[in-house]
């Protein structure tokens, strides 16, 4: 960069604003500092500049100061499409599919479709559109942040002396709480199970924690998938096979791999994520 | 909740999923992709509004970029710089996207102004409440030349010469001409 060329010309504003920004080269950066020293006029430019970002910056915090929309529900969006993005188009795909060029092209046409999908159902969720047509968002997997888990302090005996393994029923204003925390709130109900992440056949507590909206048969990861996992661990805890509290921890971890795990399968089977919705 | 009621805990639930304890590495790609979304959605929500882009269409267009960016981790192509990666992304989705709304606005005879509004601006209320100071500053930016606009709402963002540089298709020269032309606006009329 040029500096002046002569003793007595001044900074541009330029080369003050690089100077600020620490954007200058060292040698720069010396010549401008010693001109600085000497120079009042633009010792006072340089200022200026420096309080022009001050209130740049102020009015544009200001501008969107507690206006952006919340991040749950286009976060829990997100999390649902990769989910299915990685279902539909697994990257370590299995032999059959590696030769045909004609699936990779189905296999993206599909993806491309649910992303369309989602970003229909997020703008959906932001302006309120589409009402009173319901929204139908997919989750197959919960938000560890909105919904962690929780179980009750309970023993295996306990838990098995259980005689009635369903899930007993989430008042409808827990289950609309839930909605809302994910950012859903004028889904279909008919197409969750508002669920609990750990059930309480195995200890799952009645807490907005452990509740989460699980799509029925929008995706292969369904809650009835989950329902017959529940069942397999419940089984396995009671039997004396599985610690209670491994079980919890492993279908509050990711379920998904718990059921991969003890179902030795990379995809639901078909007569778990077929079975019709109660 | 669950505070108020004895006898229940709340299961830790690990950061890494357990599936990954031997697998990649560096972790699951949609962990990843999630923690940036956490760290760059509001950011990328406030340039793509300072683009003149809706809160909703931007949150159209976040989803598409984390959805590439997911794809990107997962083909396991260069994670170098994955703040400019996005900002470019998402500005040239939003570029593209506006072209379209222009385009169906012509189609359907309306001017487009409406559509390539900016986000919308203060109520009477807030205006009230700015100072006039507050108010000229905002309209010397609102008056700004959009690429000028543009490169101040990425500096303000965090973003470096060399970064908005690249995401503008500027040469670095242009930047700092550009960001040193709009400084001396605002400074003219704090000065007023």
């Amino acid at each position: 960069m040029r500096l002046m060329k002569h003793e007595d010309s001044h900074l541009t504003d330029q080369q003050l604003l690089l100077d600020v920004e620490g954007q200058l080269s060292t040698h720069d950066g010396k010549l401008v500092r010693s001109h600085l020293d000497a120079c009042w006029k633009c010792r006072t430019r340089r200022q200026e500049i420096d309080q022009a970002i001050a209130d740049f910056v102020r009015v544009y915090q200001r501008e969107f100061e507690g206006k952006l929309p919340p991040a749950e529900g286009p976060r829990a969006l997100l999390r649902a499409q990769m989910a299915q993005l990685s279902a539909v188009a697994p990257i370590a795909r299995s032999r059959w599919l590696a030769p045909s060029r004609r699936i990779d092209w189905v296999l993206a046409a599909a993806a491309c479709g649910l992303a369309a999908l989602g970003l229909y159902l997020v703008r959906a969720a932001v302006t309120g559109q589409g009402r009173p047509h319901r929204q139908t968002v997919i989750v197959s997997i919960p938000d560890s942040r909105l919904t962690p888990g929780a179980a009750l302090l309970a023993s295996r005996q306990t838990v098995c002396a259980q005689a009635n393994t369903k899930n007993k029923a989430v008042p409808v204003a827990l289950q609309r709480e839930v909605f809302q925390e994910y950012g859903i709130s004028g889904a279909e109900p008919q197409a969750y199970e508002v669920d609990y992440l750990v059930t309480p056949a195995l200890g799952g507590a009645d807490d907005i924690r452990n509740l989460w909206p699980h799509s029925y048969s929008a995706t292969a990861w369904n809650a009835r998938v989950k329902d017959a996992l529940e069942d397999r661990l419940r089984e396995m805890v009671c039997d004396g096979r599985l610690d209670l509290t491994e079980a919890q921890r492993e279908i509050a971890g990711d379920w998904i791999a718990a059921y991969k795990k003890y179902f030795h399968t990379d995809h639901p089977l078909e007569e778990h994520w077929k079975q019709r919705a109660p | 909740m669950a505070s108020r009621i004895t006898g229940w805990t709340v299961l830790p639930v690990s950061p890494v999923p357990r599936e990954l304890d031997h697998g990649d590495a560096r972790g699951r790609p949609e962990e990843e992709v999630v923690a940036l979304f956490d760290q760059f959605r509001d950011p990328l929500l406030r340039y793509l509004s300072s683009l003149g882009i809706q809160f909703a269409d931007g949150e159209e267009v976040i989803q598409e970029v984390f959805l590439s960016l997911f794809q990107h981790l997962r083909h396991g192509k260069a994670r170098d710089n994955l703040r400019g990666w996005l900002f470019r992304v998402a500005h040239n989705l939003a570029l593209k996207r506006r072209y379209r709304t222009l385009r169906e606005s012509a189609s359907l005879g309306k001017t487009g102004a409406e559509e390539l509004a900016m986000a919308p601006g203060p109520s009477p209320e807030e205006q009230v409440v700015n100072s006039q100071t507050q108010q000229r500053l905002q309209a010397v930016v609102q008056a700004l030349p959009e690429q000028d606009r543009r490169c101040l709402s990425l500096r303000a963002e965090g973003l470096r010469y060399r970064e908005i540089a690249e995401i503008l298709d500027m040469s670095l020269g242009a930047v700092s001409l550009s960001l040193g032309r709009s400084l001396a606006r605002i400074a003219r009329a704090a000065e007023r």
